[in-house]
């Protein structure tokens, strides 16, 4: 069987078991096909409870690329599982790119995904780059968010400053049309409407 | 021949001396190793929206050590022959729009879904397999009949979005897109057995009967 053939055959989670159902070969066999996989750089192993080995086999294992979605799934407490993402070569994303992406993904579950990521920014210099102008106050009202729900790492007074918003700025929607009932502080203090309630951060608890 | 890793560290390295974000569409060999249907392949073909992201391309790889090359030595006298840069045995083929008798459609960018960015500059969008398909048929190498029994083989097809595909090819003026693509497909069948089932070869046969007469209506009215 040729290699790009097991890989659609195979691609996914399996065990030795489910291999061997799947191609309707012996055990012996069911390894000698995870065995080439695994050579071409197909295949990562873990382990399940019951001293199973769990083989999750993808083109991505070879192809040795990140997401965003990887980043926040890291340190989310329910990972998000997304129909289209872009996979990145030759950088690491950092935890200050993944939270502007979420921001801007336009997606409820991205964002409450993405608050674990504060427990995590270290360089608060290249979040101040990344984010700018009303993106910056959306950062900070969220990092509000994520304080009452978890101990996040301290945000420094100089980002808090340049991001405070001015009397002639106007409101800003993370996601069009939706408003929290409530966090109507923190959407007073940085003009931002927070697209979330407590309900939606049980997650966190 | 170019292995998925050799070309993970061309884009890279030409991503790197990218001046300005570039985006492009990958096609043939390249868009289906992002698929995992091929190995490897032969060179790098991109279709670009803008001769000036075409430039821009180009010049990051004559700055990463690839060399401008005559598109005429491979594509001899055909329509919307490409850019070509080469270093050794890696050639890359740069396109606009246009890929020798098809177009690049918006359909066709809507359906590149599969996004793979490069450093910071540089993102590509694998052309869907359906179209991936469609414009191997644009070509008359054997390893693109091939290249085609493999995705057809390894991924479920539609055949609707392939045979519409070529409907829009011929209403955005590429004549023989029907004449090419039913005849890819008996090329196919021909070499590796009845892969293209008969009723979508009745449809193609259908369709270009229909523009025939359409074009003996309008060439009599002219």
């Amino acid at each position: 069987m040729k290699i790009i053939e097991l890989l659609k055959a195979l691609e996914g989670i399996q065990t030795i078991k489910s291999v061997m159902l799947l191609l309707n070969a012996d055990k012996k066999k069911a390894i000698y096909y995870v065995h080439r996989l695994r050579k071409a750089g197909y295949v990562k192993t873990s382990g399940a409870s019951n001293k199973t080995r769990v083989y999750h086999i993808s083109l991505e294992n070879r192809l040795q690329t990140q997401s965003y979605y990887d980043v926040i799934n890291r340190y989310a407490p329910i990972g998000i599982n997304p129909l289209e993402e872009t996979r990145i070569y030759g950088k690491e994303i950092t935890p200050e790119e993944a939270i502007v992406f979420a921001i801007k993904a336009n997606s409820v579950r991205v964002i409450i995904a993405a608050l674990a990521l504060f427990r995590k920014i270290r360089d608060w210099a290249l979040l101040s780059r990344l984010a700018k102008g009303e993106l910056k106050r959306q950062v900070c009202a969220l990092y509000d968010v994520a304080k009452t729900i978890m101990r996040v790492r301290k945000m420094p007074k100089r980002f808090k400053n340049t991001a405070a918003p001015h009397k002639e700025d106007k409101y800003a929607y993370i996601i069009p049309g939706l408003s929290s009932d409530n966090f109507k502080g923190i959407e007073k203090a940085w003009k931002v409407y927070l697209p979330l309630n407590k309900a939606d951060l049980e997650d966190y608890r | 021949m170019i292995k998925i890793e050799e070309q993970e560290k061309i884009l890279l390295a030409i991503s790197k001396a990218l001046k300005k974000k570039a985006m492009a569409y990958a096609i043939g060999g390249t868009a289906m190793m992002f698929y995992g249907l091929k190995d490897a392949t032969k060179d790098i073909d991109l279709v670009f929206e803008s001769e000036e992201e075409r430039d821009i391309f180009k010049e990051a790889a004559i700055a990463a050590g690839f060399e401008s090359m005559d598109a005429i030595t491979v594509y001899k006298n055909k329509k919307n022959r490409p850019e070509m840069v080469r270093t050794g045995e890696v050639r890359i083929d740069l396109f606009v729009n246009d890929i020798i008798l098809f177009r690049f459609s918006g359909a066709m960018k809507e359906r590149a879904k599969k996004a793979y960015q490069f450093g910071d500059r540089l993102l590509l969008k694998a052309a869907d397999p359906h179209d991936i398909i469609l414009l191997k048929c644009a070509t008359d190498r054997a390893k693109d009949i091939e290249d085609a029994f493999n995705i057809i083989k390894n991924m479920k097809v539609d055949w609707n979005i392939i045979i519409e595909g070529a409907e829009n090819q011929v209403k955005l003026g590429k004549d023989i897109a029907l004449l090419d693509l039913g005849d890819f497909f008996e090329r196919i069948n021909k070499k590796e057995g009845n892969t293209v089932p008969a009723r979508v070869l009745d449809r193609i046969y259908t369709l270009l009967l229909k523009q025939i007469k359409a074009k003996k209506k309008a060439n009599k009215k002219g």
